[in-house]
């Protein structure tokens, strides 16, 4: 009898799995068509690989978070695509004669997604928390001494010293307005000021967001972003127009044919890190062998398909105060070759360190390795984690040389702040007086051109000194849906959905 | 009875083992979950003060201890990443996982079938092709095969979706498509050992005496089959598929990926990854405490089988 009932049940699965692949398929187009001429209307779709780290704006430093929170909250200013900084939940903004008073008036005609009016503050509870032992940003905002709560309506920061910089750290995300007492919620039910706001957060599944009424008529009003780990189910979904918009490679823009491709250029900055604590790597003529030795434009077009703009200092070409370094040691092997012999460092062994999960960080690390192999030093090879990496290389720079890269900023000064030689992030142990000087200097000079051109000098320091073989500012590169408009690039590490509109 | 009050004993036992290596493997490897999320802001200054103000610069033991005390009462914690409790983020990422895997075994034990022909033809067409695709089935790799069906099978053909998850309370059939391709690649897995085990169990069989026996007795063929060999042939992949059960959670997370499900294997990769400590733990901890289970399970489904080990036992 048992045996029966097992044939059965098998016949019966049969059944079960051959009729649910027959009859499927006209319900299922019906459901299709239906769903299709809903999304195109006001639906939009957005890939994205990881999950954010929480949506509490204050409590991370991953970009992936910021992609979202970018949209849910805002900032008390705001820097456009040309990189200028414009007034968002502050109407007006003044800096006192000495430079270490700013005064924020702010708009009175704001809510958040509660519904509880927006003042003061909520400005004066945000920053406290950045600036709390759980912000990851603390040290970006030391400086401020004082905050003081004028009216409903104005707000005083007060700094150590004139800070020239000061405004742009209230344009970040991280410098994002939450609401007054939302405290450890925000991770997962994010109170904000911002265009959309969160409707529901499935981990490793979606978000969806939800444009706030009133706020940017015309705007798309329901927003996905799809977490899809894979960037084949990414591409492959892109194509056959289940998603709207992906971030994605060089080498995948050839097959997308005539999509819509967008290209940004990114004002983040990837290297190769040396160790200068480091018997051979001390010396400064070692250094520029290495950087001759290495043909950025063949790197670039073999590891990110040709798109990225190199560069020959820590500071990308987007940025205000650029200055072209890149022919300061230009591709020459042969001349490297003769500098290491000369050197008698021929045939020294350095140990390069990489994070596994940055896949191009290794295979750049590899050709670099291979271009130093060919000037007589032996590269031996390590992959790491990306924990790993932190610990042993940014921490306790135990590592000869590694590639990486460094987020973008708005101001100049935030990237080279790292070369100061007492810098607990200094992780190239780089020592320069006059940098050092020259950094001391920025900080407090409000004359926009001088600044301009002391951000020159330490460029052309760092290109002449080689504490690091800078490769590319990397181009961002997205595909989106062709009946998609107004995408606008920013400076920083965010687009806002705001801008996006579907063609009629 | 007394045998299985001494396996939950012992069970329990080796889940809290599993737990404290878990425990101690993380503290002891590089990175944890404030470096990762402070990156490349992480100054030595700023990790000293963030784990302080987390908790995280207690002795390792005193922090484990304090986190078994919690579990044992059921509270497993709050997930650094997602702010969300470990309970609720499993409980929701589990019929995922679960109907992926069921379905998974259910297409695994189908194609034992096609073993028990294989036997049946040996040497004919039928067996070559057999043996042939399951040479081939053991050679791929699954992420492989996952990367195939994506792009020749979910691209072309509107039916089975490129990602996510449709929850069979939403519609049976959309959530049924949305887990067939993955479990297929799931099963894919297991499928090539199971039908090899059974192909030769079943051989072995069919040359015993008592298959004389039934022919001699006049019994219908097919009847014999079914009730003799093939009953025999069923008992070595049993013990095979619980094995491979728990095998399957390391296939689960790449096809979870791949596929973009929001199931349990993706969670702990994750997790892993940004070294979100109670997460980690609530999620081994968990799959141990399956594993374990289904171990159980399939050896009270091995006594029940095979007389022979019964007759033993008593």
């Amino acid at each position: 009898m048992k045996n029966k009932f097992g044939v059965l049940f098998v016949a019966l699965m049969l059944t079960f799995v051959l009729s649910a692949c027959g009859k499927g398929s006209e319900e299922v187009e019906d459901l299709l068509k239906e769903n299709k001429t809903e999304e195109t209307k006001d639906g939009l779709k957005v890939a994205i690989s990881v999950d954010p780290d929480g949506l509490d704006p204050h409590r991370t430093t991953a970009s992936s978070t910021f992609v979202i929170t970018n949209n849910i909250y805002d900032t008390l200013v705001k820097v456009t695509e040309d990189g200028e900084i414009v007034p968002s939940l502050a109407s007006s903004y003044e800096q006192s004669e000495d430079g270490k008073t700013l005064t924020f008036h702010l708009r009175d005609d704001v809510k958040f997604h509660d519904g509880t009016k927006f003042t003061a503050k909520d400005v004066a509870y945000s920053f406290e928390r950045i600036r709390d032992d759980l912000g990851p940003r603390k040290d970006n905002y030391q400086y401020i001494t004082e905050v003081n709560v004028i009216d409903d309506y104005t707000i005083d920061f007060k700094a150590e010293a004139p800070s020239a910089s000061f405004i742009s750290d209230f344009a970040y995300p991280w410098a994002a307005i939450v609401k007054d007492g939302s405290g450890d919620d925000l991770k997962k039910s994010p109170v904000g000021t911002g265009p959309y706001r969160l409707v529901n957060w499935t981990p490793q599944d979606n978000i969806v967001l939800e444009g706030v009424e009133h706020y940017n008529k015309g705007a798309i009003k329901n927003v996905e972003f799809k977490i899809m780990p894979d960037s084949t189910a990414q591409v492959t979904s892109f194509k056959k127009g289940d998603i709207d918009l992906i971030e994605t490679t060089g080498d995948v823009v050839e097959t997308l044919g005539d999509a819509k491709i967008i290209e940004i250029d990114n004002n983040s900055v990837q290297l190769m890190a040396m160790n200068l604590e480091n018997e051979h790597l001390k010396d400064e003529k070692l250094r520029q062998a290495i950087n001759m030795a290495v043909d950025k434009e063949e790197l670039i077009n073999a590891v990110w398909w040709g798109y990225g703009k190199e560069i020959g200092s820590h500071y990308p070409p987007v940025l205000k105060g650029y200055v072209d370094t890149t022919n300061t040691y230009p591709y020459d092997v042969d001349k490297a070759k003769q500098l290491v012999k000369e050197l008698g460092r021929e045939g020294i062994t350095l140990n390069m360190k990489l994070p596994t999960d940055y896949p191009n960080y290794v295979a750049a690390g590899q050709i670099i390795a291979e271009k130093l192999e060919a000037i007589g030093i032996h590269v031996k090879i390590e992959t790491i984690e990306w924990g790993t990496w932190l610990t042993d290389v940014y921490g306790n720079r135990d590592y000869d040389l590694t590639v990486v890269g460094h987020t973008g900023r708005i101001d100049g000064y935030d990237l080279l702040e790292k070369y100061g030689s007492t810098r607990s992030d200094n992780y190239f142990n780089y020592k320069n007086a006059e940098v050092d000087n020259l950094l001391s200097s920025i900080k407090v000079e409000l004359d926009d051109d001088t600044r301009m051109d002391m951000y020159k000098r330490v460029q052309t320091i760092l290109a002449e000194e080689v504490p690091a073989v800078y490769i590319q500012a990397p181009t961002r590169i997205y595909a989106i849906n062709e009946d998609l408009e107004g995408f606008t690039s920013y400076p920083i590490d965010v687009f806002e959905l705001k801008d996006l509109k579907f063609k009629e | 009875m007394k045998e299985i009050i001494r396996r939950i004993v012992s069970s329990i036992v080796l889940i809290i083992v599993v737990s404290f290596i878990t425990f101690f493997m993380l503290m002891m490897i590089p990175g944890d979950a404030v470096e990762i999320s402070l990156g490349t802001e992480a100054t030595p200054e700023r990790v000293r003060e963030l784990r302080a103000a987390l908790g995280m610069d207690a002795p390792w033991y005193t922090q484990y201890l304090s986190w078994l005390t919690h579990a044992i009462t059921g509270d497993f914690g709050v997930s650094f990443t997602y702010g969300e409790t470990v309970t609720s983020l499993l409980t929701s990422r589990l019929p995922v996982t679960l109907s992926l895997m069921v379905m998974a075994i259910i297409i695994a034990v189908l194609a034992l079938t096609i073993g028990v022909f294989a036997a049946l033809k040996q040497n004919k067409t039928f067996d070559i092709i057999a043996r042939t695709l399951m040479q081939i089935g053991d050679a791929m790799p699954q992420f492989w095969i996952a990367l195939i069906f994506l792009v020749y099978i979910s691209a072309q053909f509107d039916v089975f979706p490129i990602s996510g998850f449709t929850p069979f309370t939403e519609s049976v059939y959309g959530g049924f498509m949305s887990l067939l391709l993955p479990a297929l690649v799931l099963a894919f897995g297991m499928i090539a050992t199971l039908i090899r085990i059974v192909r030769s169990s079943m051989l072995h069989s069919l040359k015993q005496d008592y298959m004389l026996m039934t022919r001699v007795s006049g019994m219908n063929p097919v009847v014999a089959i079914i009730k003799y060999p093939l009953r025999d042939a069923l008992i070595a992949p049993l013990t095979v598929i619980g094995i491979q059960i728990a095998g399957l959670i390391s296939g689960v997370i790449v096809v979870e990926s791949i596929f973009s499900l929001p199931g349990v294997g993706r969670l702990l990769f994750s997790a892993v990854l940004k070294r979100d400590l109670f997460l980690i733990l609530g999620l081994v901890s968990f799959i141990v405490t399956s594993v374990i289970i289904i171990t159980l399970i399939t050896d009270i489904l091995y006594i029940l089988l095979n007389k022979r080990m019964r007759r033993e036992e008593s």
